[in-house]
């Protein structure tokens, strides 16, 4: 291209320029001052910020809620990663493999719920169990397991558990598709070789199917992983709010409760820091654990 | 013989499992759209089942007592304006990360990327008060900017694998003709990536119509209601009014446009919703 490294250059800078200072103001500047703003105690008018250093860390390691959060929002990731996973490789083998005429219509249906509100997804669950209204009590009393209805989110020991299905029921989808790509790309003969070894559909899914979509997998659990550590509490937020009791407070909806609600902000930033250290070392541990030889046949 | 004996038990056996988990997935958002006609009455009485007449009585008093015109106005408004924004700021960053060389550029596209795996909840305290410094705290165009930048780096990632399939013959032909960089950018490349652009605005906008958490924390007063707080604050409501039809018929009105563009867009959404799982 005929343009002098001037004219290269002041184009260069039309283009990365004012995205780059948008980015720098509402997501860098934002990130790293949240880190400045845990060394403060601040209710949020300016002329009360007072610097305390690290006493909202030593705060942070006092507060009894804060392990109820972390533990919370890892029961989620667990259950989570495998409810989704389980289910996501069966219906994924079961679509691909099994020649079944109307998979496309499982494939639309089951990915819809990915793209619903989770404010619209959080209250059809809170009326799925509604437990005078609600489709789980209900459905209990109709086959005479009456003993078994309680009031679902209500309950201290349940209301966590109960979180767990609308998020799998959410989230399949996506990962259904992922896994759907992994299996596509695999080549027919090496189950035809399979076969001729004489290994049964069990054995090709075990030698098979599932090394070769490992990488698929590996980045499935990865991003269950993170999207529930950044993103748990919406969820929380619109179905228990954190209750009953601070049973369901993950870190997230218990950084907006100390924010927005209580107005500790300092504090809140202080969780935050907690929230982004956590899951980029839980992202670190897990790329470490999941590393495996790149399967080829 | 016994082999396909085995194999359509196999098959009724798996067939199952999908069946139930399809009527899982259907049944709950059928029934929203059930009790959205129902009087009060009738969900009480029989919460599961056919209202015995469709009325439309809940959607009108969504619409009249509970403002929800005015909220439904906020979130096509936020909607448009990020989603517009988020392609300006991103079209022409994602043609220079892709076709110009320059130092840096594999940087500052990882620096963009990266962005996407970081969670933001420690950025929304200073983001509150920077809003209000600006004077865009409790307004839906503060709030579309905020939208905007968030969905940045999806943007940029999505628009440059798009570019990156563009043959540069094009662009090399077209400076040949003394077209400037600006004329190449807009004339050439952006038309080009059409099919680029439309996936990541269909999805940017069914994000932005469908967020809820920063629309609470950045947005306060119900006349800049976006039309998630809005539900939010009739469920919360319905605790003590029991209006839950009006919740219904209100829930219907957000998921409606999410469902047309998804039958039109089916491929694109989970196309490109899997692509940027995989880049995540």
């Amino acid at each position: 291209m005929v343009q002098s490294k001037k004219q290269k250059y002041i184009f260069l800078a039309f283009c990365l320029v004012p995205t780059f200072i948008m980015f720098a103001i509402f997501t860098l500047y934002p990130l790293f001052s949240g880190l400045y703003y845990s060394l403060f105690e601040w209710s949020g008018a300016s002329q009360t910020r007072e610097f305390v250093g690290l006493d909202n860390y030593v705060k942070l390691f006092n507060d009894g809620i804060i392990p109820k959060t972390i533990w919370h929002d890892y029961f989620l990731v667990i259950t989570k990663v495998f409810g989704i996973m389980v289910m996501a490789l069966f219906i994924a083998v079961a679509l691909t493999q099994l020649k079944i005429k109307e998979a496309p219509f499982y494939r639309i249906i089951f990915f819809f719920p990915n793209i619903m509100s989770v404010v619209v997804i959080g209250i059809l669950w809170m009326f799925i169990y509604n437990p005078n209204l609600g489709l789980v009590n209900s459905g209990l009393e109709a086959i005479g397991l009456e003993e078994w209805t309680r009031p679902w989110l209500g309950s201290e020991t349940w209301a966590l558990p109960s979180l767990v299905l609308p998020s799998i029921w959410a989230g399949i989808g996506l990962f259904m598709l992922l896994l759907m790509g992994g299996i596509a790309n695999i080549s027919k003969s090496n189950y035809e070789a399979a076969e001729i070894d004489g290994a049964s559909e069990w054995q090709q899914f075990w030698h098979v199917t599932l090394p070769l979509i490992w990488p698929q997998i590996k980045i499935s659990i990865l991003y269950i992983v993170i999207t529930t550590l950044n993103g748990s509490f919406i969820i929380v937020q619109v179905m228990t709010g954190g209750g009953p009791n601070n049973s369901t407070h993950v870190m997230g909806s218990y950084l907006y409760q100390q924010a927005f609600t209580q107005y500790n902000f300092g504090y809140g930033a202080t969780i935050g820091v907690m929230i982004l250290v956590l899951s980029l070392v839980t992202v670190l541990i897990l790329q470490f654990l999941l590393r495996r030889e790149k399967v080829e046949y | 013989m016994k082999r396909t004996v085995g194999e359509i038990l196999v098959r009724s056996g798996i067939r199952l499992p999908l069946i139930l988990w399809s009527l899982a997935v259907l049944y709950p958002i059928f029934w929203m759209f059930l009790g959205a006609f129902k009087t009060n009455a009738e969900i009480y009485a029989n919460p599961w089942g056919v209202p015995e007449s469709f009325e439309f009585g809940n959607f009108v008093s969504a619409w009249t007592e509970y403002n929800l015109d005015t909220s439904i106005f906020n979130s096509l408004i936020v909607t448009a304006f990020g989603a517009v924004l988020c392609l300006v700021l991103a079209i022409p960053t994602a043609y220079a990360l892709e076709r110009v060389k320059f130092k840096g550029s594999h940087a500052l596209f990882t620096l963009y990327i990266s962005a996407m795996m970081i969670p933001m909840v420690l950025g929304w305290i200073p983001l509150f008060f920077l809003l209000a410094q600006f004077n865009l705290l409790d307004n839906i165009f503060g709030l579309g900017i905020v939208y905007a930048i968030s969905q940045l780096p999806f943007t940029i990632f999505v628009l440059t694998s798009f570019m990156g399939t563009i043959p540069k013959s094009l662009e090399e032909s077209a400076a040949m003709d003394g077209m400037s960089p600006y004329g190449v950018l807009w004339k050439i490349v952006t038309p080009l990536t059409t099919s680029g652009i439309i996936t990541v605005t269909i999805m940017n906008s069914i994000q932005f119509w469908n967020e809820y958490f920063m629309a609470l924390i950045f947005l306060d007063s119900s006349e800049n209601y976006t039309l998630a707080l809005a539900i939010d604050f009739i469920s919360n409501e319905a605790q003590y009014t029991n209006a839950w039809g009006v919740l219904f018929a209100s829930l219907v009105i957000a998921i409606v446009p999410v469902i047309i563009l998804y039958s039109i867009f089916q491929r694109r959404i989970s196309q490109g919703m899997t692509e940027g799982a995989i880049k995540g």
